[in-house]
């Protein structure tokens, strides 16, 4: 049964959920295999911040029980990771930080809470670049992750653990946050599928908030089926969450293999000129990516989204002072690590100076400054401004296309350490991935091949806002083409 | 635009934060380093921000209170409390 069990958890969550729920294997059996599998993705690859255990355990038989009682659960038993910025009732929250050591999430985000529901056993906390900012896993105050597929390279970020942890082989599923492409870009790096909702889809009750007007909950998995599956079961209206959206989530799993015949899509034209170059075996792959969608009968073009070169520096002007604002409550007093002072004021001091890293502390200020007397209209203002001009781009692009194809990273996975110096070069390399985040857009990126090296490329599928049924039917076209989806990394566990 | 040295103070003060001079010296340059690469948004003609509406807020909806989490959950994590309440330095004093 043990064989069976590390099998399943090479396969995919719906056929391991179909093990549990024909009780041909049990949750408790699975959930073993897959804390091992954690504690081994933990040590090589720097994965999670925390695993579980007893908790885990009780979990699993949890789900046993009710598939006995005659639950149908279509995630039975499926090992779940979790990005260490969501809530998991019981167990710690650190954001990726030393000042939110010792916090103990008091419930689950909903997110969280939709999937254990659904047969989801929550086997550890994912590590992330601190507070979802960097787009290395660099910035964790615990440890760099690494790429299962080359140890000597970053897994993406910030949502870095929880890619490590689906690509390594110790999940099949794991949920990360992504602001400005912090689920897309580690799933890019990593040969996966990870998808941001159209803003509101998916409840933010429960994370811990960076920028409000751009956090969105996903998803990553090693197919589009998956991750289909996940999207189903997390989206949907949350009281809890003030930008929820009312309206009914559209069934994605059911239309998958519906093809993509007479889809309009556009080639991001500002592909070609982005700052900085484009690596050539991306742009390969998203010259290979537009042929494998028109031999499927979309049709395809270019389309220009002008004020795309324009929003790296909107996003990083939005977010850093949205984040100036949301980080203000780490202080000391309700929850975290307390430094203490003389005054009141230097215990708030003290504390956020020794608990921030060095890339909070500069977003930090960098927002600060955007916002502040003098400085607002110029920096903050202005970018707000362009922000609606990029928006009303995207609109005016979907009234020629349905949606639209561009890389989600410029480069493969690049080596640690290349970047840390040089923070604006690290911002820069997000340039496919914060325009549908400012834009409130859905998005998803699907594995298109792999590198001359070895290492794996993402395109990612953008789309107008309710359009998820079509992007993971595009996603799956291009997944089926790749063949990417069934390779297993050379540093996976066990 | 040249981020000075005192202006990363000025700001620091503003955001709680404490700064080694080291720091000061080493965010004082990145900050112009990325601030200057941001100013290509005055590219952007002033007429034509001018016409644009600010981002559409999100989709709100009515803002009614609910029931918090139990006092007992959120004290445990509380780096100090004492008869439900939080406890922080003295902040008014007899003098």
């Amino acid at each position: 049964m043990p064989g069976d069990a590390g099998a399943l958890l090479d396969g995919s969550a719906s056929e391991l959920s179909a093990a549990v729920s024909g009780r041909r294997v049990r949750a408790a059996d699975i959930v073993e295999i897959a804390l091992g599998r954690a504690r081994a993705a933990s040590e090589r690859l720097g994965a999670f911040l925390h695993v579980s255990g007893d908790d885990a355990r009780e979990a699993a038989r949890e789900v046993d029980r009710r598939v006995s009682a005659g639950e149908v659960l279509p995630l039975a038993g499926v090992p779940l990771a979790v990005k260490d910025n969501i809530n998991a009732a019981g167990l710690p929250t650190t954001a990726g930080s030393k000042i939110l050591a010792g916090f103990v999430a008091p419930d689950d985000a909903t997110c969280v809470a939709r999937l254990v529901r659904a047969g989801a056993v929550v086997t550890g906390k994912t590590n992330c670049d601190e507070f979802g900012m960097g787009s290395s896993n660099e910035n964790s105050a615990y440890r760099p992750a690494l790429n299962p597929w080359d140890l000597s390279r970053v897994p993406g970020g910030s949502s870095g653990g929880s890619a490590a942890a689906v690509a390594g082989g110790a999940v099949l599923l794991a949920l990360g946050t992504d602001t400005g492409g912090s689920v897309r870009q580690p799933a890019a790096l990593c040969g996966l599928v990870g998808w941001k909702p159209t803003y509101g889809r998916v409840s933010r009750y429960g994370l811990v908030a960076f920028a409000s007007s751009l956090d969105q909950a996903g998803a990553l998995a090693r197919t589009v089926g998956d991750a289909a599956l996940a999207f189903e079961l997390m989206a949907g209206p949350d009281p809890r969450d003030s930008t929820s959206l009312p309206a009914p989530v559209p069934a994605v799993t059911q239309t998958l293999e519906e093809g993509v015949r007479g889809a309009r899509i556009g080639l991001l034209a500002e592909t070609e000129s982005v700052e900085g170059g484009l690596h050539p075996d991306v742009g390969a792959s998203f010259e290979a990516t537009a042929a494998v969608l028109a031999k499927a009968g979309a049709s395809v073009r270019r389309v220009s989204v002008p004020r795309v070169s324009l929003s790296v520096p909107v996003y990083y002007l939005v977010a850093t002072a949205e984040a100036s604002s949301n980080l203000a409550r780490f202080d000391g007093v309700r929850y975290g690590a307390r430094r203490s002072g003389g005054t009141l004021a230097d215990l708030y001091r003290e504390t956020r100076s020794a608990g921030f890293g060095p890339e909070v502390k500069r977003r930090i200020l960098l927002g600060t400054f955007a916002l502040s007397a003098g400085y607002h209209d110029a920096w903050y203002g202005r970018a707000q401004k362009v922000r609606a001009l990029l928006a009303r781009d995207f609109a005016a692009a979907f009234e020629e296309v349905d949606a639209i194809l561009c890389p989600t990273s410029p480069e493969p996975a690049f080596p640690l350490g290349a970047k840390t110096d040089d923070p604006l070069a690290m911002y820069l390399a997000d340039v496919f991935t914060v325009p549908a985040s400012l834009a409130g857009l859905p998005a998803i990126s699907v594995p298109s091949g792999l590198s001359s090296a070895g290492l794996p490329i993402g395109m990612q599928l953008i789309g107008p806002a309710g359009s998820e049924p079509l992007l993971f039917r595009l996603a799956r076209c291009v997944e089926a083409a790749s063949g990417v989806a069934g390779l297993r990394p050379p540093a996976a566990v066990p | 635009m040249k981020i000075e040295r005192d202006l990363v103070v000025k700001v620091a003060r503003l955001a709680a934060l404490r700064l080694s001079p080291e720091e000061e010296a080493t965010l004082a340059g990145q900050l112009t380093r990325i601030v200057s690469h941001f100013e290509t948004l005055r590219e952007v003609p002033d007429a034509l921000l001018a016409e644009t509406a600010d981002a559409p807020p999100s989709p709100l909806r009515a803002d009614e209170s609910g029931p918090g989490l139990p006092a007992g959950l959120v004290e445990a994590n509380a780096p100090e409390s004492a008869h439900g309440h939080f406890v922080v330095p003295r902040v008014v004093s007899r003098d």
